[in-house]
């Protein structure tokens, strides 16, 4: 009977093309996979925040570097200096003259925003996921990682996060706080020799 | 009674012993009977040491509970978390209930707030100048935009400088229990973590005994099923302990009687002698337990537990009495007891006067707990003496008739006499040995750790280690303790170090400490703070140049003007004021005043972890140089410095004590000779009993100093009756079976103790029994230095 066999090749061939669709296909764990090859990096950034009830938006500009598997460090040049370095759980803030630590685990919401910045820089995916609800889109060229926040007391506080790149490279990173406030990151990579992942 | 020695003098010794035991009942019915661990705190010397035992008697530590919930999954143990801590807030008996929900401390917040502008270490002068306010404006936009700035945002019109947020990021040390899901949780997040403290005193312990009640209540009504409450800290250790304290000296009085009392009657085999040697017994329960309630004003529950331990010696009279004072054949009836006080009262009533001398030096200890002891001992010998002196030949005038094992005892004894020297060289040599290991061992002789006069098990130690490391960063044992004669001395003393202190901060060396003065600045504090203050339209014109060109308008900052001319007439913060205020329970445990008058404020540091943090103390040290009245201090270095400092003091008592005995007999044998020969024995049993310990590798403490006492104490009653047979010519079996047989009730009533599960009587008994029956092997075998000794049989 060579009709049911030519449909069952059929069905066959086209399972088969489904599957290698969808291992072609870009999702959260290609994004991890690609990301993760990346140990360090370092960065220019600005940061433009409109917040309701200010006259005009805020902007600060700085450098930010990463170092696998958990450091990560940000420098606000202007309009003051300012530092936030995350070591480990180790959290070190200085403004002006003053410097304090925190241990990050004993601030939650604190310790998921850190985790969405490192998980992603890292690859982690399994930090992500472990705070957000993570959905991925685009391709490997250029993708948009949308992070929702599993907490619901960090979800009265965090809307979204919605962070954009091209390869390993994180480009944008958009904060939008539930009460209407938005903050967008543009980051500029630095010193491609830094890098240890393919081009 | 048919019988009356003395005749009428007889009946006025059993009236007055009647009378004394009626006024003995009387004091002990009105007896308070005490159980808190902090009697075996020394009553501490210098002033930053009274402080510490002042914090750990009646301090927030005394009143704190660490709570775990175990088991489960994660989301059942925070519900626990949050309905257990909200029922427990609901309940009086709880002065505060931490369990990570901050949502509890709205009143503190709004305090502080109304109050920023006298609190926040960043007002100055400066400050409100126009660079110090466009600055600080900076400071606060910088976190809108970001999720912290949810907390700024609806404050910003009214504290546009952000001084809540400095105030609060001072108070916070950034370290604490790990946070999720708004409750605290162990770092492996197998458990969920709450602290709570109770209104009433850590000493109080009925109320502590009823707040863990109500605590394990308010747990079952809002548990699921899996999960478990562990509970440790100060309090739940302290009504431990009295419960067991409790239920083991019942149990040891209970069978150290029954088994006493089995052994007399075997050997006696009379209820009648049975019953007249417990007489002296109970006679000196009674007087001590009475003494101690008239010399302390209460009773601990371990003077008690340890007081049972005079059984031991007590019946020895009442059995050397009962076997010595026997009618022999030919004496006249019922005049046994007169050849008694004739021939043995001298001999006990040494062997009483030298065991006096030895729990005298216990008497002047710097542990109360020590004291009592001492006290109870020396008022039960003396009245267990005084009732075999004088009541027992009344209704006993011929001692016991009954024979049991007696017979056996003495031939037992006889022939220990007669063979023990002639292992004599044998034994000095064991006892050189003995010297000489000591010698060798003596650094890790003794005891360095308070904790050895702990009742508390390794178990609940380590999970109180455990849960103190969780919530408290694990060195909320470090603090500065900063005195002064008034209140504002002490507050302006504080402001002095917490800026030492700032400076450790800002290095990292400190993850952050606690001071009274962010809650209760001094009064010049307050008032520089006032004075920095601008008017209104000062403050109006500066606000206008320092917003120009920025993202807020200063005519949205009217409310912001507002409070500042509001905070420039506010009265003043006291300590006064702060009663009933929501931050009335942490002034009180950053402030205290000591029993003598004098002001403490405590700051309790917060080291960083690792090795940055090591070095901390020693930073904190520098960092106080100058300052006379603050100090660092580690709480357990502290106690351990203290516990050398007391067995430093009782091992120099027990020295004296010891001098006290040899003196005593030497004025009564007047012999150098005899002297050395009665003291040889008892040195040796205490060196080979250190031996012992040493070669088991178990440091002796304080209460194992006051076993070896209890050994001279004991051991000196067979030495002296053993040196006065030997001097009679030829010793009496009977004497020698009286002997015996009140070793034999020393050695199993101290076995028994030594098996207890309070590790200070433990260390009691596992001195007492072996030493005592050395003390006895060790005197007959020195008795006869010319040839075994012929015994007279009776």
């Amino acid at each position: 009977m060579p009709a049911p066999d030519r449909r069952r090749v059929c069905i066959g061939a086209l399972a088969l093309l489904t599957a290698t669709r969808a291992v072609a296909a870009f999702g959260f764990d290609e994004l991890m996979t690609l990301l993760s090859q990346r140990k360090s990096g370092e960065a220019r950034f600005s940061e433009e925040r409109a917040v309701s009830g200010l006259d005009q938006p805020l902007r600060y500009t700085g450098t930010m570097s990463f170092k696998a598997p958990d450091r990560l460090e940000r420098q606000t040049l202007t309009p003051r200096r300012e530092s936030f370095i995350v070591d480990g759980n180790q959290l070190t803030l200085q403004r002006g003259e003053r410097v304090r630590y925190l241990t990050l685990d004993s601030v939650p919401e604190l310790a998921a925003m850190v985790t969405a910045l490192r998980g992603t820089l890292s690859g982690d995916g399994s930090a992500l996921r472990h705070h957000f609800k993570a959905t991925v889109d685009g391709a490997a060229a250029r993708w948009t990682l949308t992070l929702v926040p599993l907490d619901l007391r960090l979800l009265g506080v965090v809307r979204l996060l919605r962070i954009d790149g091209m390869q390993s490279d994180v480009r944008v990173v958009e904060l939008q706080l539930a009460d209407g406030d938005r903050s967008v990151t543009t980051i500029e990579p630095l010193a491609p020799k830094a890098r240890s992942a393919t081009p | 009674m048919t019988l009356r020695p003395g005749s009428g003098r007889g009946w006025v010794a059993v009236l007055s012993w009647l009378a004394a035991l009626a006024l003995g009942a009387i004091v002990i019915a009105h007896t308070r009977f005490s159980a808190d661990l902090t009697a075996f705190l020394p009553a501490a010397p210098d002033a930053r040491q009274r402080a510490l035992v002042e914090q750990l008697k009646s301090g927030i530590a005394a009143r704190t509970l660490l709570i775990a919930i175990r088991g489960g999954e994660p989301a059942q143990r925070a519900a626990a978390s949050r309905a257990l801590a909200d029922r427990l807030r609901a309940d009086p008996a709880f002065e505060q209930v931490l369990n990570g929900d901050f949502s509890a401390f709205a009143a503190i917040g709004r305090w502080v707030f109304d109050r920023r502008y006298l609190l926040s270490p960043a007002v100055d002068a400066r400050r409100f100048s126009v660079e110090g306010l466009r600055e600080a404006i900076d400071d606060t936009l910088s976190l809108l935009g970001t999720p912290a700035g949810a907390l700024v945002k609806p404050v910003l019109e009214r504290d546009p400088t952000g001084e809540a947020q400095r105030i609060a990021e001072s108070a916070l040390s950034g370290g604490g229990p790990r946070t999720q899901d708004g409750i605290w949780i162990s770092r492996d997040g197998q458990l969920a973590l709450l602290m709570t403290q109770s209104h009433a005193e850590g000493s109080d312990l009925d109320a502590q005994a009823q707040t863990l009640v109500t605590l394990r209540a308010a747990f079952a009504t809002v548990a699921t099923s899996g999960l478990d409450l562990q509970v440790s800290g100060a309090p739940k250790f302290a009504v431990d302990s009295r419960a067991q304290i409790q239920a083991e000296t019942r149990a040891l009085a209970l069978t150290g009687t029954v088994l006493m009392g089995g052994l007399l009657l075997i050997t006696f085999a009379s209820l009648r002698a049975l019953a007249a040697a417990m007489v002296p017994v109970a006679t000196g329960i009674v007087a001590g337990v009475a003494s101690v309630s008239l010399v302390f004003g209460s009773v601990h529950g371990a003077t008690l537990g340890f007081g049972t331990t005079l059984i031991g010696e007590a019946v020895d009279y009442a059995i050397y009495y009962l076997i010595q004072a026997r009618g022999r054949t030919g004496d006249a009836p019922a005049q046994g007891w007169r050849r008694w006080v004739q021939q043995s009262w001298p001999t006990v009533r040494l062997g009483v006067l030298t065991s006096i001398c030895g729990f005298l030096a216990l008497a002047f200890s710097g542990f109360p707990g020590l004291a009592q002891l001492g006290v109870f001992s020396i008022a039960g010998l003396i009245a267990a003496a005084l009732t075999t002196r004088h009541v027992l030949p009344v209704f006993m005038p011929d001692g016991t008739r009954g024979m049991g094992l007696r017979r056996q005892l003495g031939h037992g004894a006889a022939w220990l006499v007669r063979t023990l020297p002639r292992v004599r060289h044998g034994i000095t040599a064991l006892g050189i040995a003995s010297l000489a290991f000591l010698l060798w061992r003596h650094d890790t002789l003794w005891q360095t750790e308070l904790s050895s006069l702990s009742p508390v098990s390794g178990e609940a130690l380590a999970l109180d280690t455990r849960l103190r490391d969780e919530l408290l960063a694990g060195d909320e044992r470090t603090m500065v303790a900063v005195s002064g004669h008034d209140v504002q001395e002490v507050l302006q003393r504080v402001e002095v170090v917490s800026a030492r202190l700032d400076a450790l901060v800002q290095s990292g060396q400190l993850l952050g400490y606690e001071a009274i003065t962010r809650w209760l600045p001094s009064l010049a504090t307050q008032q520089r703070r006032r004075d920095a203050l601008p008017d209104a339209a000062t403050l109006s014109a500066r606000l206008g140049e320092a917003t120009a060109g920025g993202s807020l308008r200063a005519a949205r900052l009217a409310p912001f003007v507002q409070a500042v001319q509001q905070a420039r007439d506010a009265p003043p913060i006291t300590p006064e004021s702060l009663a009933g205020t929501p931050i009335a329970p942490l002034a009180a445990a950053l402030l205290v005043r000591s029993s003598d008058g004098t002001n403490i404020a405590l700051l309790p540091v917060v080291r960083a972890p690792g090795p940055v943090g090591d070095s901390a103390p020693a930073a904190i040290g520098q960092a106080l140089r100058g300052i006379d009245a603050a100090q660092a201090f580690n709480v357990g270095d502290e106690l351990r410095s203290l516990y050398l400092h007391y067995i430093r003091e009782a091992q120099g008592q027990a020295l004296l004590g010891a001098a006290g005995v040899v003196l005593l007999m030497a004025l009564w044998l007047r012999s150098l000779p005899r002297l050395l020969a009665v003291c040889k024995p008892l040195l040796l049993a205490v060196l080979m009993t250190m031996a012992a310990f040493a070669a088991a590798d178990v440091p002796l403490g304080i209460l194992h100093l006051v076993g070896l006492l209890l050994v001279v104490a004991v051991g000196s009653n067979y030495s002296l009756f053993l040196d006065w047979l030997r001097h009679q010519g030829a010793p009496d079996e009977d004497t020698l079976a009286s002997l015996l047989l009140a070793n034999l009730t020393i050695v199993l009533s101290f076995g028994l103790i030594a098996a207890s599960a309070i590790p200070a009587l433990a260390a009691i008994g596992r001195v007492v029994a072996p030493g005592a029956m050395l003390a006895l092997l060790l005197s007959a075998a020195y008795a006869a230095p010319t040839g075994p000794l012929a015994v007279r049989s009776s």
